[in-house]
Order: structure tokens, then sequence, then C-alpha cells
């Protein structure tokens, strides 16, 4: 079956404007012998119907297939991260998973998701519902580590209560072709939003992130905060959209990207969009492109530290400064120590 | 006691963005000496150390190096550390993200593996550190930090102090260490290399003022002009300098 030929279906195009840059026809027009929900291995999940309207049609691609939805509900403090490991095994195969995840007032908690394969020609297609009620915290990681001929759209959005808290770390390390749309649009007050990622491609991989913040609710924060290592003939897109309309008084819009080209074939593609309605606000963005710092490299070799553990030091502390966000020690261990050899 | 050259260069030529700025410097540093370089700005004196420590920036188009019999300009800049060579940065860099700690640790036993010999673990380095440092009354706390990240220039030159206690260096370069530093920390500095002259320890070290050399005292003092040395002598000649500047002891500046 082809993605391309499923009867209502309205797909992205790459001369829209949202997914220029993106070339999906490999993908749409692949003939996948199977397809599967994949299900969680967790007793006595609630299951819906998922209707919700989304800003993005990516979230169409998994309904199109599997139209229901898992739901999990913290509704009290949980200690450690709940950990949930995907791991796809069958070839030639579409893979759905749809997921909203509930965080009950006052309450904290922390979830791991691990995306991993073993399989050749398969795609997964995953939606993400995160909602906060009022003063609800949640800390929540992705690793994708899916590798090359594989795909995979991941597709998230965001419902938050007056001050609650949202910090995604989102780890890419696969070189498959992957798509992530992240979408918020924050409407109420005091809500804070940080998304950091760390985009550490190699051979032919091709990982884009699209991401849409709207505020429209008085003191109201995002922080879109992204670190590309790209090496080989590997490319990154990067598109961050931030919106403060009129009504969002006091907010406090960042973005910031910056990107490390480690080969002459490594290309990035980043695009920081601010639109800003109102005059009382903090805003920025801030992109930068470039090489390991050549002064950086001579000073560590000038101490007897060989060329390429200079290299890997200077790194390790660039792709560093994402998994140092990280609030639970826990869950930075866990990203600190991560070998996908654990999982296939 | 016949004393063994260390580093030798002859005829040398270094371009830096195809301008020449060294035209054929000749030097011999032997075991155990103290040479300082002098000159008016632009002269060539950061060059000359730079061009011994590799620097990207430092062509060399003409001439021979040798280092302890072998030939430098074969060596990459690790290699050369390795070996023996420490430069000591006029402006050190900062390395946010890598943990000043680690990098010493991890350059010590590059060093050490470099000599065939085994690696120091984090107990050893600490009781060394504490050691090295303690003699001096060197703040260690610099150590928890990231590499010069945040550093004041004084930090940074303590820095640069405590890697020279602890890689223990045979070709120690000097390049304006005391620029910026109080009177107090002059004598850190004046302390802690007079306690690595040991007759087989060298020095090559930059400098434009006197408070320095009168602590470290020189065997040697060049005075560059122009991409050569062009009059050496001893600790007198640096004093002749000070009282009476370059012009009257015959040194025309190149650039005006």
């Amino acid at each position: 079956m082809q993605i391309n030929n499923i009867d209502g279906l309205i797909l992205p195009k790459k001369s829209e404007e949202e997914f220029l840059k993106i070339n999906f026809d490999s993908l749409f027009s692949y003939d996948f012998a199977n397809k599967e929900t994949y299900e969680f291995d967790i007793m006595g999940l609630e299951t819906v119907v998922d209707e919700e309207k989304y800003q993005s049609v990516l979230f169409d691609i998994s309904r199109s297939f599997d139209n229901k939805q898992k739901i999990i509900t913290i509704n009290k403090n949980i200690a450690e991260p709940i950990f949930l490991i995907h791991k796809l095994k069958e070839n030639e195969t579409i893979f759905t998973n749809s997921l909203k995840i509930k965080v009950a007032k006052d309450i904290k908690a922390s979830i791991v998701e691990v995306f991993v394969n073993s399989c050749q020609n398969s795609f997964y297609a995953v939606n993400r519902k995160i909602e906060l009620e009022e003063n609800a915290s949640l800390e929540y990681v992705k690793i994708q580590d899916i590798n090359a001929s594989n795909s995979m759209i991941f597709s998230l959005a965001v419902n938050q209560k007056n001050s609650s808290n949202l910090e995604i770390s989102n780890f890419e390390y696969g070189d498959a072709f992957v798509i992530n749309s992240f979408e918020n649009i924050l409407n109420n007050e005091f809500a804070n939003y940080e998304l950091n990622g760390l985009v550490k491609l190699f051979s032919e991989a091709t990982t884009s992130n699209l991401i849409k913040t709207i505020h429209n609710e008085k003191s109201s924060n995002s922080n879109i905060n992204y670190k590309h290592s790209l090496k080989d003939s590997s490319k990154a897109v990067f598109k961050a959209k931030s919106i403060v309309n009129e009504t969002a008084l006091f907010s406090k819009a960042f973005q910031s990207c910056n990107t490390i080209l480690l080969s002459d074939d490594a290309t990035i593609f980043a695009q920081p969009h601010l639109e800003i309605l109102i005059d009382e606000l903090e805003a920025s963005h801030g992109t930068t492109t470039g090489t390991l710092s050549k002064e950086q490299l001579l000073y560590l070799q000038s101490r007897g530290i060989s060329k390429d553990e200079a290299y890997e030091m200077l790194l390790s502390a660039f792709e560093n400064k994402i998994v140092d966000n990280i609030k639970d020690e826990i869950i930075k261990e866990f990203i600190k120590t991560y070998k996908k050899d654990k999982y296939v | 006691m016949k004393k063994n050259t260390i580093l030798k260069i002859e005829d040398l030529k270094v371009s830096i963005n195809d301008k020449e700025i060294l035209k054929g410097l000749d030097l011999e540093i032997k075991e155990g000496e103290i040479h300082v370089l002098m000159g008016t700005n632009g002269t060539g004196k950061s060059t000359l150390v730079k061009t011994l420590s590799a620097h990207y920036d430092c062509v060399v188009t003409q001439g021979k190096i040798t280092y302890k019999n072998k030939d430098l300009l074969e060596m990459d800049v690790s290699t050369r550390a390795n070996e023996g060579i420490f430069m000591s940065f006029q402006s050190p860099i900062e390395v946010a993200g890598v943990n000043n700690s680690y990098f010493l640790k991890t350059a010590m036993n590059a060093k050490r593996t470099y000599a065939g010999l085994a690696e120091i673990d984090a107990m050893e380095f600490l009781k060394l550190l504490k050691e090295e440092t303690g003699k001096f009354n060197i703040d260690r706390k610099l150590l928890q930090r990231d590499l010069n990240d945040g550093f004041s220039g004084g930090e940074k030159k303590r820095n640069e102090l405590i890697q020279l206690l602890m890689l223990q260096p045979d070709l120690i370069m000097l390049d304006e260490i005391d620029s910026g530093l109080d009177v107090d920390a002059i004598k850190t500095v004046a302390n802690v290399i007079n306690s690595m002259l040991d007759g087989k320890k060298s020095i090559l070290m930059i400098t434009h003022y006197d408070r320095l050399l009168e602590l470290i005292k020189p065997d040697f003092v060049h005075i560059l002009n122009d991409g050569k040395i062009v009059k050496t002598g001893d600790y007198s000649l640096a004093l002749e300098l000070d009282e009476k500047g370059y012009e009257a002891i015959g040194i025309k500046d190149a650039n005006k």
C-alpha cells in the first residue's frame, strides 16, 4: 500500500511553505507490504477516537490508518520517569501509534520515549498529544534512533493550562528520514514551554523539525533551543515559527539554533521566524552555522591531546549543552549512557 | 659541563596571510637556558613562538628547526606538546563545556601514553594537583570550572601556570605572561618558573617589561627587528633597553 493512494488524505507538499526543503516523494510512493498499530505493553489504558483538529496535516497520516488514541493519565506524583520503548521489528510495514498524555493539576511527572528498530523499509507514524492541567509539570524526553531505509513522522501537539510547565528534550540519533512536528498554542497565562533538541546526524540521514508556537495569553513563555551536529551527507531542516498575538502581553518567546557542519556535504536549512504583534514582551532569535573552533582545537592539541580526541571533546561540549538542560538526574544519566545495542 | 642544544632554528622564514613576518631568523637554545625575546610590536616575536607550536596561521616558507635532534617541522601540534614544548598563550581561548580538570588529566595522560607510561587515575591526579598548586598557593577552584570559561585575565594566566606545573614541559615558551598582572601575580609566575629550572628545562620568553626579568634572570636577551634577531646580549641589554629605548641602542622600528 502507498500513502499516496489513501483516499481523502491530504498530504504535505514540498511546494507548501511549511514543508519547503522536505522531499516526501520516496516515503509517500513506497509500496509497503503491511500495516500495524504498535501497541504498548501497558494494561488498562483508556482508548478513544482522536477527533481533534490539529494545525499540522501530518497528524492525519497516522489517523488515516488507525484513528484510535490511547490515554495515559498521571494524577499523582511519580518519583521516577516512565519509560516507553518502541522497538520496530517488521520489514516493509507502516506502523502507527497515537498517545495522549494527561497530567493532572499540581502533579509533576517525567516520561522518556525511545524509538529504535531492527527492520528495513518501514515507516512509523507517531501522534502525541500532551495536556497539562493547572500548575502541572511534565519533562518529556524523546530519543529517535531509527536507521537508514526507514522513516518516521512524529507529530506532537500541546495544550497547557495556567502556570503549567512543559520541558521537552528531543534527541535525534538515527540516519533515517525523519520529520518532527511540534505545535503548541499557549492559551493560558503563565504557561512555560521549553523545547530543546539535539540533532546528531551522519551518513545520509535527513531530519526535519517543524515547530510552531503561538502565544495567545499574557505572560506565557516559550524557549526553542536546538543544536545540530551534522556529518557526512546528512541534512537537517529547522523551521521554528513563534507568533505572539495582541492578547499575549508580557510574554517571552525565544529561539536559538546552533549548527556545526562537520563535512563539506552536510547541509542545514534553518528558518527562524518570529511574528510579534505587541511591544510589551521579550523575544529573540539567533541562528549560527559553523565548524568547530580552530582556535579551541589548537589549544587542546597544544597540550598534547590528539586531534581526534580534541575534536570529540569539543563536539561533546557542544552537544552536552542540550543534555545539561534535563532536570531529572535519572533521565540525564539515561541519555548519557544510552546505547542502541541495549534494545536491538 | 657541555650543555646539549634543545632547539636550533636556522634561516627561518614564516609568513602569515601571505605576508612575510620572519625573514631568516637564527636561534639556538641549550638545555637549562633562559632566553628573552624583545622588540617593538610587529617584529615577529609572537610569530616565532606560534610557529614553534605549529599554529595554523604560520606558514614556514624556508628554514629548519631542530628540536631534541628531531625535525620539528615534521611534528604536528600534539606531538610537539608531547615531546615537551609548551606555549603559554597571550590570551588563552575559552572552551565552554570542557571541564578544566578533565582537560588537564586528559593532557597529562596523553603525554604519559606518548612516553610509554601508564595513565594516572583520578585519585593520583588530584593528589599531584594538590601538591603542586599547594607549593605556590594557587587556587585549585579554577579546576572545577570549564576551561578558561569566564576566567579573568589573571585567572587565565594562573591556569596556564597550573598546566605548566602538571605537564612539566622541557621547552617553556611564555608569550607576554606578565601582561595585565599585578605585582603579586608576577611574583607567583616567577616563583613557578624558577621552581622548574632544574638545569635541563629551557625558557623562551616574550616580554616588554623589566619587572619579570628582575625575578627570572635571563641568560640571553635577543632583540627582534623586521623579522630577524638583530642584537643579542645578556640581562644588561634589557636594562639598557629599558633605560634608553630602542632607537637609542640603534634599533630603528621597521614599521615606521
